[in-house]
């Protein structure tokens, strides 16, 4: 299982660092879709054996169906895992904190390049991720729904005729079908126009959250966006909805930009040049800090400030500076104050150009 | 409106109190709501005001408080997990089981009702679904009514026809069902 996390960690994180639709705004394109076996309790009310059970009955299925590339895929059990290494799926989004949380009956399968994975007896038997870099919502169902015919063909899913896929928490049934798109708005976030525009994609039953999840600020000006209500709608309807309300907020972020540049060019100049500086010449640097300076440079790159400099860089960077990439790379655990120290030689290496 | 307390934040609570014949209002944003209740200032209200808001969009918020749940409905328990209504409001909405679903019927109706966009599911089916079910065809009809509307749009006339066709079909499938259903009783 080390080699396998040593292995995923000199991977290429290919929702990060190839091209997609709008990358210079959206980062990734995520659809996570809740599934249950029939016959068996919710991972809540199921004890270990039980547990234990599913994770190999969905393994099987996996691996029969070739869907994630099994028998070559990555196959974690987070019980075995040391908390650095449990962290590190977290950082990669490959992973929730409920389910690393959960302290037995666990296992998470993925795909050799990431963009597949599958979550077993997280809050549900299983949690299938598809993710593909940029804003590309339909592409990402496409491989989602064929992944889950390929599993569903062999497992047994609890599904009821009007209620649709039974979910543990009645907040995901119907279709189960969470999707989202990582955006970068800092055009939004320094016009002013961020906390209207949350609380009118609110009000379309749309969720907005904060890189962190629920209750972060404006941290790096990264927003999900996703659907809330999960019955009533079809997949398609749903992801038609979100497409269109997101290609709205694509298009008022591109707005901003322009207006910051046409009105206070030299404010966004030196919010993205402070931004280099920082990253390109700092010893220290917190989680936070290189972040939103990462947020600045992004925009640089966008405005074609850095020529010799790569978006899929400044993505990968998103989450090389985390704490748990930061002690792997370095093999060994690292304090507050180091990890400060090994980000700060991080950014400076890769955007040295 | 902004909020009363904090002047900054746009306020989204707007609670309304009788005293004497009189009514006073106060027009708080989330945080400072969520403030007061932490320090007991809104108790009197007769609501767990923190809940309400924690649970924005959860499940539990919109179940029926203990208080108003009758003494057959407190005491239901899935024959197959176990599972009480004392434990479906402890976690949050959660349930222990699929069956769980038919057992707490009643209670999570106006839940799911609360917080989805409807209340039967239109979505994908599994293989080994029946898809000739009321359900199955309700999801059909929903779907080609939204394909003949973009068909339409592109103006793909020969295909809408075809659709239409189909949703003629589907009605009157659904129609014979009712009846069937109607004799049946």
């Amino acid at each position: 299982m080390n080699d396998d996390i040593d292995q995923l960690l000199r991977n290429r994180v290919s929702f990060l660092a190839d091209a997609g639709p709008d990358e210079d705004i959206a980062i990734s394109s995520r659809i996570r879709l809740a599934r249950n076996l029939a016959g068996h309790r919710f991972p809540v009310a199921a004890d270990s054996a039980e547990l234990h059970g599913i994770c190999d009955e969905v393994s099987e299925a996996a691996r029969e169906s070739g869907a994630l590339g099994c028998p070559a895929c990555f196959s974690f059990d987070p019980e075995k895992m040391n908390e650095l290494d449990r962290e590190l799926l977290l950082e990669r989004r490959l992973a929730s904190r409920d389910f690393l949380n959960r302290p037995t009956g666990t296992r998470l399968l993925v795909k050799d390049d990431e963009s597949r994975s599958v979550m077993i007896n997280e809050e549900d038997h299983l949690r299938i991720q598809t993710m593909l870099p940029g804003f590309q919502l339909d592409a990402v169902w496409k491989q989602i729904d064929e992944l889950d015919n390929q599993l569903g063909s062999r497992l047994d899913y609890a599904f009821d005729d009007r209620l649709g896929f039974l979910t543990c928490c009645p907040t995901n049934v119907g279709t189960g079908m969470r999707a989202s798109v990582m955006l970068h708005l800092p055009g939004l976030v320094l016009t002013g126009q961020i906390t209207p525009t949350i609380q009118g994609i609110n009000k379309l039953n749309l969720a907005v959250r904060g890189i962190g999840g629920e209750g972060t600020s404006n941290q790096g000006s990264l927003f999900q966006v996703s659907n809330q209500s999960t019955l009533g709608e079809s997949e398609t309807q749903i992801l038609e909805r979100l497409n269109t309300v997101i290609g709205q907020l694509i298009a008022h972020e591109k707005n901003a930009r322009q207006l910051l540049l046409q009105r206070d060019q030299f404010s966004l100049l030196d919010h993205v040049g402070r931004s280099y500086g920082t990253l390109r010449h700092s010893y220290k640097l917190s989680g936070e800090e290189a972040v939103n300076c990462l947020s600045g440079v992004r925009v640089g790159v966008d405005l074609g400030m850095f020529t010799a400099l790569n978006i899929h860089t400044v993505n990968e960077l998103f989450i090389g500076i985390g704490a748990a990439h930061l002690q792997k790379a370095a093999g060994r655990a690292l304090n507050a104050a180091e990890r400060d120290v090994c980000r700060a030689a991080l950014c400076r290496e890769k955007l040295k150009a | 409106m902004l909020c009363d307390i904090c002047k900054k934040n746009e306020a989204t609570i707007h609670i309304k109190e009788m005293h004497g014949g009189e009514t006073h209002t106060a027009n708080l944003c989330a945080a400072c709501a969520s403030e007061k209740e932490k320090n007991g200032e809104l108790s009197a209200l007769g609501f767990n005001l923190a809940e309400m808001l924690c649970n924005l969009g959860k499940i539990s918020s919109v179940l029926k408080p203990p208080q108003e749940q009758t003494q057959p409905e407190r005491a239901t328990v899935c024959p197959n997990c176990g599972w009480t209504v004392d434990k479906v409001r402890n976690f949050g909405g959660r349930l222990g089981c699929p069956e769980c679903y038919k057992v707490f019927a009643p209670m999570l109706a106006e839940a799911i009702k609360n917080v989805h966009r409807g209340s039967v599911h239109l979505g994908k089916r599994p293989q080994s679904a029946s898809h000739d079910g009321r359900a199955a065809l309700e999801a059909e009809l929903n779907n080609r009514r939204h394909e003949l509307d973009a068909l339409i749009k592109r103006e793909e006339y020969e295909e809408a026809a075809v659709c239409r066709d189909r949703i003629n079909q589907l009605k009157a499938e659904l129609e014979q069902l009712t009846n069937g259903e109607v004799d049946h009783e």
